[in-house]
Formats: C-alpha cells, structure tokens, sequence
C-alpha cells in the first residue's frame, strides 16, 4: 500500500507542476460556472413566472443542482481524456517506464498508484464544483426550510465520482496500448463518446437486445443516482467497470514486458 | 560468493535469437566491462537481469535470489541506469530522488540521508532544487546515476552511463564508479573501450547474443597498449 501512494503522490504532483491539472480545473470551473449562472437564471425567471409546480421546479435541488450534474458529467467526458493519456503513455515516452519496473515494486501496486492519481486529480479538480451547492445553501431560501436536499446532492457527487472514476479507468487502460498521448486522449474520447451513444440506440433496437443495451448504457445507470436515489446496483455497475479497466491495464503493462 | 549468477539466459523475438545460452558468474565487489557491439544483445541481457523482462528461457540469481521467481528480493539488490536516463522532466531532483527512494523502500530520516550522500557522490547536491527540464544533459546522467545509488544496492548494472558526459564529467564518474570497487558489484555496459581499460577487472564481451569471452582484463590487453580494441575487433568480426 506505501508504494500505491508513493506512486499516487507522485501523479498528483506531477499534474499540478504542469499545465494539465490546472488546465482540466480551468475548463471545469469557467464551463461549469457557465451552465450554473444559465440554470439559476432559467429557475429565477419561471419561479417568477409563477410556475412552481412544474416538475424539476419545486425547489433548488431539482431545479438546479440535478441539472447541472447533467453537464458536469458532461464536462467530465471532455476533462478526464486528457488527464488521463499521460498516466502510462509519458512513462513509455520519457523511458520512466523501466524505472518503474525495475523497482522493487509489484506491477500492481504501479497500476493501482497511476490509478488513484488519476483519481485523486478528477476528484479535485470536481471538487471545484461544490461550491455551487454552498452558494446555493448559503444565499438561497425556501419555504419548507432546507434549501437543498443535501442527500441528492450527495448521491449527485457519488454518481459523478463513479462516472469520472471509470472514465480515468478506461483512460488509464487506454494509455497503457500507446505512446502517444494524443492518440490516448482522442480514442477514450471517442470509446467514451460511443458509449454515450448507446442511448440513441436503446430506442430504434427491439427487445430483448434493447435492455441489455439499456444497462449497459452509463446514463440509465448514473439517472437514479443522478437524482437523488441510492441504488447499489448502479454502485456495483461502475465498480465492476473500474476494476476491469484496472485488471486489463494490469494485463496490458505486464503483456509489453513479455514482447 | 557470486553476487550474480547466470545459467543458459536465452531471450528469443519470434524467429530471432537476442541472447543465446548466456552462462557467466560475477563475484562480490567486481566491476565487469560488458562489452559488445550495437544490437549484439547488451540492452536486452540488463534489462533481463534487472527484472524488467523475462527471459525465454534460463536463470539469473541476483544476492541469492532468482530474478524470475523472486523478483522483488532480486531486485532490492539492484541499481539500474538504463540507456536514457529514467528522468521526470516536471519533478525537481530532490523530489525524483526521494521518489526513487521511497520506492526502493526507504523512509524518514534515512532517505533524507541517503538523499544527500547520492546527491554528493554524484556532484547534483548543488542542483537539488532544479527542475530536471533545466538541467543539461551531463548532469541528467548524473541524477540518473545517483537514482540507481539509492538504497546502496550490492548491484549496479549501468547502461552506458557516460554518454553525453563532456570529458571532465566522463573521468568524474569513472572515478565514482573506480571507488565501488570492493564495495558494490558493477556491471559496466559500454563501448568506450579506453573506460573498461580504466575501471574494470574483468570483461564479458558478447556478439550475436553470444558470449565469445570472459575474462581478466588483462588477458585480452597481452601487454599492448591497444590489446583490448584488437580483441574487440577480431572476436566481434563474425
């Protein structure tokens, strides 16, 4: 476990002494902030209007939290390729590889390092985002009291923290095939991108291949969570994800040193 | 005692035969000259050596332990400088090098220790707090020479370790590597020959993934001033 977090402390740091960190939390917290002015504006203006019913309005939480977890999910696609095509890609590059290998170090322990790094700069860099539910809990009010349900919020996160988790777990396998960095960075785009895909085609597909399709489409798995449900089979859905990413980055690393 | 032992080391690619049946021993404080021309399997033997690759077929026992079935215990007794040196450009020196060290296992107060002796050994004690982007290529190799010190391994395999050394740091660093003699083993790839000639007790030559001698450096000089280059030429001439 010392060698994971040596490895981890390492990727962490190296994230922040070079652009790509401060880069990915420039991109999540001036997108973000974007989406979040839109959505309170859009909320103030049909409480205004008098709406209140309408669902997705009753309250701040819906009205505004879950929607912008849509987009920070979204803003995650785009952020989390490029931090993740350095993890194995810039050790092959830079021959940093050997270094690692020649150590006395499970090749586990280097995979799982490289991984909780990833992870540790993708959680910060959503981090960021929290503020908007402080900004709301602090400056917002309602009529029942409680200005945001912080249960949703926190399944929200949980959902998000899943979701960027596996997306740096598909980078990092991703990294691990390729030296170059930008070929990392385009194929998790688009490995991503067409599991995103996979919506459209739950609806021209019939059954029984429509629900197969259907969990195994990330958004039916993350909606629940999303809004505010605690739903361990989603859990376990992203978990699994997680460890195979890991279990074939294993693989793949341990697979260059035999050829 | 042998520090390194190896015993029919075969490494094939396919249909080719990088290192075929390497059988040689190392004792305990040696510097070896492990000579070769380019491509005759030098590269590959170290990289064997240092668990980074398996080997087809054949052992290697590094202080006792075999590469291939313990390979961490083997590898706790090893420092590898490989051909690039293994550098973070983005990391400061004193910050790879307590890397490396944390890595190779050491902690508090005796890698901070460690730290500082490599650093001295190695003449980097002045650019520990340098990026390793700003430093020149001669001092690279340096912090690449003083990673693979870290820990004081009983083996060193240094894959030429004075390429791109102006000629002031290239005696600088043979005469550390001269000082390890009697206290670390040394496996010294390279093909400066005049560098063998000026640490190395013994020599290992190999071409064609073969070994074609091993022995006392002086047998291959005779008494001649160019000994050494003369038998590089006609044993690698195949």
């Amino acid at each position: 476990m010392r060698n994971v977090i040596t490895i981890a402390r390492k990727e962490l740091s190296i994230y922040f002494t070079t652009a790509w960190g401060w880069f990915g939390a420039a991109a999540m917290a001036f997108i973000s902030a974007f989406f979040f002015l839109d959505l309170l504006e859009g909320f103030v203006q049909l409480q205004a209007s008098g709406r209140r019913d309408a669902p997705g309005l009753r309250n701040l939480t819906d009205g505004v939290v879950v929607n912008l977890f849509g987009v920070l999910l979204f803003i995650t696609l785009f952020v989390a390729p490029f931090l993740s095509m350095r993890l194995f890609a810039e050790e092959r590059r830079q021959k940093t590889f050997e270094l690692l290998f020649t150590a006395p170090v499970r090749s586990l322990e280097i995979v799982l390092g490289k991984y909780l790094g990833g992870v540790g700069v993708i959680g910060a860099i959503l981090g960021i985002t929290l503020i908007y539910p402080a900004i709301l809990a602090v400056f917002g009010s309602s009529e029942s009291g409680h200005v945001l349900e912080w249960s949703t919020v926190f399944t929200g996160y949980l959902a998000l923290m899943l979701w960027a988790s596996t997306c740096m777990g598909i980078g990092m396998f991703i990294s691990a095939l390729t030296e170059s960095q930008a070929l990392a960075a385009i194929l998790t785009f688009v490995v991503l991108l067409l599991w995103i895909a996979l919506g459209v085609l739950v609806r021209s597909v019939d059954e029984p291949l429509r629900s197969v399709i259907r969990y195994v489409h990330f958004d039916s798995q993350l909606q629940p969570l999303m809004k505010g449900v605690f739903d361990p089979k989603a859990v376990v859905f992203f978990l699994s994800a997680i460890v195979l990413s890991i279990v074939l980055t294993h693989r793949a690393v341990e697979a260059q040193r035999w050829t | 005692m042998a520090m390194l032992e190896v015993q029919n080391l075969t490494k094939r690619y396919r249909d080719r035969v990088a290192i075929d049946a390497l059988n040689f021993t190392v004792g305990e404080g040696e510097i070896l000259g492990f000579l070769g021309p380019n491509g005759a399997g030098k590269s590959t033997t170290m990289k064997i050596l240092t668990g980074f690759m398996p080997a087809t077929s054949g052992r290697a026992v590094v202080g006792g332990f075999d590469v291939f079935e313990r390979p961490l215990e083997a590898k706790r007794c090893i420092g590898y400088l490989p051909e690039t040196p293994p550098l973070y450009p983005e990391m400061s020196v004193r910050g790879y090098l307590a890397f490396v060290g944390r890595l190779k296992g050491l902690k508090g107060k005796a890698l901070a220790n460690d730290l500082e002796r490599v650093a001295a050994a190695t003449g980097v004690t002045q650019e520990l707090d340098r990026l390793i982007v700003n430093l020149s290529k001669g001092y690279r190799q340096r912090v690449g020479l003083a990673q693979a010190l870290l820990g004081s391994p009983k083996l060193l395999i240094l894959d030429e370790p004075t390429e791109g050394l102006d000629p002031r740091q290239r005696q600088e660093v043979l005469t550390l590597i001269k000082s390890f003699a009697g206290k670390h083993t040394v496996i010294l790839s390279t093909h400066i020959l005049s560098e063998v000639k000026a640490v190395s007790q013994r020599v290992l030559m190999i071409n064609r993934g073969k070994i074609v001698a091993h022995d006392a450096i002086e047998a291959f000089s005779q008494g001649k001033e160019n000994g050494l280059e003369e038998s590089f030429i006609r044993l690698t001439a195949a």
